[in-house]
């Protein structure tokens, strides 16, 4: 008799959770690509491609989800992935700067470009969409400028030392990359800051009303800049991985970033207009994501069709969440009634 | 060409490199300033000006800032270049639609087209009097000819946006050529959202050598894609011949370093000095070079050449 009343609770309790519609989601697209792709995809190789994946974008998805939560948009990820890669290879190898010092230089890159996003869009009344999109441009184009006037070329090959591969760049068991490691590191501090910290419900309170937060005195500015640098760091971070993953950096590479970044954050259930969301929804949206990416290379079907897949979970998600937020905020107000 | 900027904003205009008032003998039209590919065309063109200007000619050199309204832009400078007096205009032909119609006005007001690089299918339509560059099919024949022939029985060609015709075609050529020395082919397309990705690409790449153990052999249109491969045989131990069409210093260390097998190169610098050279030669001495179209491509660059290719490379010329 005591597990009924439970049993009710507990379902009602996951019911009312925001992101029961991207663990559904999620749950879904496995279940389809383990039956489409066989002992492969559910083996080490399906797990260690969704996982390496997720990691990178995953990274990014953290605290570009932040951003969104906080209402704000940042393009700029996308050029600071190669910023960061470039800065530690022409670091490295045109100026022969120790590893470690390459890296914290790359990182550094991410966190100014961060800073000067954060200061535009504290400061002005334009768009976060519209300023990013400004300093990916420039950042694109310094990043280019600046490779070509260094190196003569557009690519640098780098082989990192044995330390720098080890932490950053290593292949665990050959297969999984150690970025997945750094990515449950970002969880661990990113839901800290979040749902533990105060600091999470300024974000939350920015996002919602950006007037009743600065009345409320919540520092908006400075919160504004400091989501920005975390962005632009964890975008920095994906760039040095990648160098110490491939040994090369790229002026192109990076853009994907952007888009695939947002749709990990939408599909795992932040509001596009701000105010709402959680870490655990973009884990869930980020491995969602990646699990149809990958899946599709083992379920034999034709890799177009994964897109379709996408786009149709990117529209599910968002028209779903609105459905599961009112349905939780409904469910609440019944138990508290 | 390499289409390298993939974003969202609209078209931020054109800077046209402004030349002296006077009116240009030849204009040479490229590609974005942004484009790495250029340069190596550009220190072609650089070193044919040389050899123009000894002989009282002058070279314009014109590029568009970007690809974000490249049909467009490419009309304005064809038309700039009319304007100014231009005798002859060397030219690739990237956007058939926008730039057929600009050519012929040009032709028929009396210029003299010169074509490289880029739309041998549409030569006739625009009327140049030849093409140096490389035919994609040609270079896929010559790529999976080369694998084939190293041992390779089941290769498989990787395009990295799906649809793209110049891609299409590498890949069938990639099908023909390895059919003539026995191996098969199999295409792999990756969606748009991986194009650039390295990880997400090799991932799939990863997906494809364990689903299937008979390939040996893989060769992607993109040249990060040989990077995604050198990372999948990393992951699944598997012994794999990598090549890559266009390549880059990575790429040529790869290649030194032997974690990549070949590179597919079309020799862009030809190209520019050719196409250069050739139409201020036909303007001023009346020439014609009888090989029609002329192929600069592919050239291969292994093991076997790629110290001659590093050191070209140094010197902006690879």
């Amino acid at each position: 008799m005591t597990t009924k009343p439970t049993a009710g609770i507990t379902l009602r309790h996951l019911a009312s959770r925001p992101e029961a519609g991207s663990f559904v989601g999620m749950i879904a697209v496995y279940v389809f690509f383990a039956l489409m792709g066989g002992a492969n995809f559910i083996g080490a190789p399906g797990i260690s491609s969704v996982l390496n994946m997720s990691s990178e974008v995953g990274i990014i998805a953290l605290s570009v989800g932040l951003l969104m939560i906080a209402g704000q948009l940042d393009m700029s990820v996308g050029s600071v992935v190669p910023a960061s890669s470039l800065t530690v290879s022409l670091l490295a190898v045109d100026f022969g700067v120790p590893d470690i010092l390459a890296i914290l230089g790359g990182l550094a890159v991410g966190l100014a470009i961060g800073f000067v996003n954060g200061v535009l869009v504290s400061r002005t009344r334009i768009p976060s969409l519209i300023i990013t999109i400004g300093t990916m441009f420039g950042v694109m184009g310094l990043t280019l400028g600046l490779t070509i006037l260094i190196h003569g070329s557009t690519g640098v090959f780098l082989v990192p030392g044995d330390a720098a591969k080890a932490v950053f760049g290593q292949l665990i068991r050959n297969m999984f990359q150690v970025s997945i490691l750094w990515w449950a590191v970002f969880v661990a501090v990113i839901y800290g800051l979040l749902h533990v910290s105060p600091l999470g419900n300024w974000i939350f309170a920015l996002g919602g009303d950006k007037e009743s937060a600065r009345n409320a005195g919540i520092p908006t500015g400075k919160l504004t800049i400091g989501l920005y640098m975390l962005s632009g760091f964890s975008a920095a971070f994906v760039g040095v991985s990648q160098v110490m993953t491939f040994n090369a950096a790229q002026v192109a590479a990076g853009q994907t970033f952007i888009f695939n970044s947002i749709m990990c954050v939408v599909i795992g259930g932040v509001l596009l207009t701000g105010g709402a969301g959680s870490v655990l929804g973009i884990v869930l949206g980020t491995l969602t994501f990646c699990i149809v990416n990958q899946g599709i290379f083992f379920s034999g079907l034709d890799p177009n069709y994964g897109s379709i897949i996408i786009g149709a979970l990117l529209l599910i998600a968002v028209m779903t969440n609105d459905k599961f937020r009112a349905m939780a905020l409904a469910l609440s107000a019944g138990r508290r009634s | 060409m390499k289409l390298s900027l993939k974003a969202l904003a609209t078209a931020t205009g054109l800077s046209l490199l402004s030349g002296a008032a006077m009116a240009q003998e030849i204009v040479v039209i490229a590609g974005s300033v942004e484009d790495a590919f250029m340069d190596k065309i550009k220190k072609g063109v650089d070193d044919a000006t040389t050899m123009v200007t000894a002989n009282g000619g002058t070279v314009q050199f014109l590029r568009t800032q970007n690809y974000e309204n490249f049909g467009p832009d490419l009309v304005t400078l064809i038309n700039q270049a009319v304007a100014q007096g231009a005798k002859g205009i060397a030219i690739p032909v990237w956007v058939p639609d926008a730039q057929i119609p600009a050519l012929k006005a040009a032709r028929d007001a009396g210029v003299v087209i010169m074509q490289y690089n880029s739309g041998l299918p549409v030569m006739k339509d625009i009327g140049a009097i030849n093409y140096f560059g490389s035919d994609e099919y040609a270079a896929g024949v010559g790529g999976g000819k080369y694998l084939a022939e190293h041992g390779a029985k089941h290769i498989v060609c990787h395009i990295q946006v799906p649809g793209a015709i110049n891609l299409t075609e590498r890949c069938k050529g990639v099908t023909d050529g390895a059919k003539e020395a026995g191996a098969t082919v199999t295409v792999l397309e990756t969606p748009p959202n991986l194009d650039g990705d390295v990880t997400g690409t090799a991932e799939a790449f990863k997906a494809a050598l364990i689903g299937d153990p008979s390939i040996d052999a893989l060769v992607s249109c993109a040249d990060f894609g040989a990077a995604a491969a050198v990372n999948a045989v990393e992951q699944t131990g598997a012994k794999l011949q990598i090549g890559a069409f266009d390549f880059s210093p990575a790429s040529l260390d790869r290649i030194k370093a032997g974690t990549q097998t070949m590179a597919i190169d079309q020799q862009p610098y030809l190209q520019g000095f050719l196409a250069t050279s050739m139409l201020f030669a036909h303007l001023k001495f009346g020439t014609n070079i009888s090989t029609n179209p002329v192929l600069t491509g592919p050239a291969i660059i292994d093991a076997a050449n790629v110290d001659a290719v590093v050191a070209g490379a140094a010197l902006g010329a690879r």
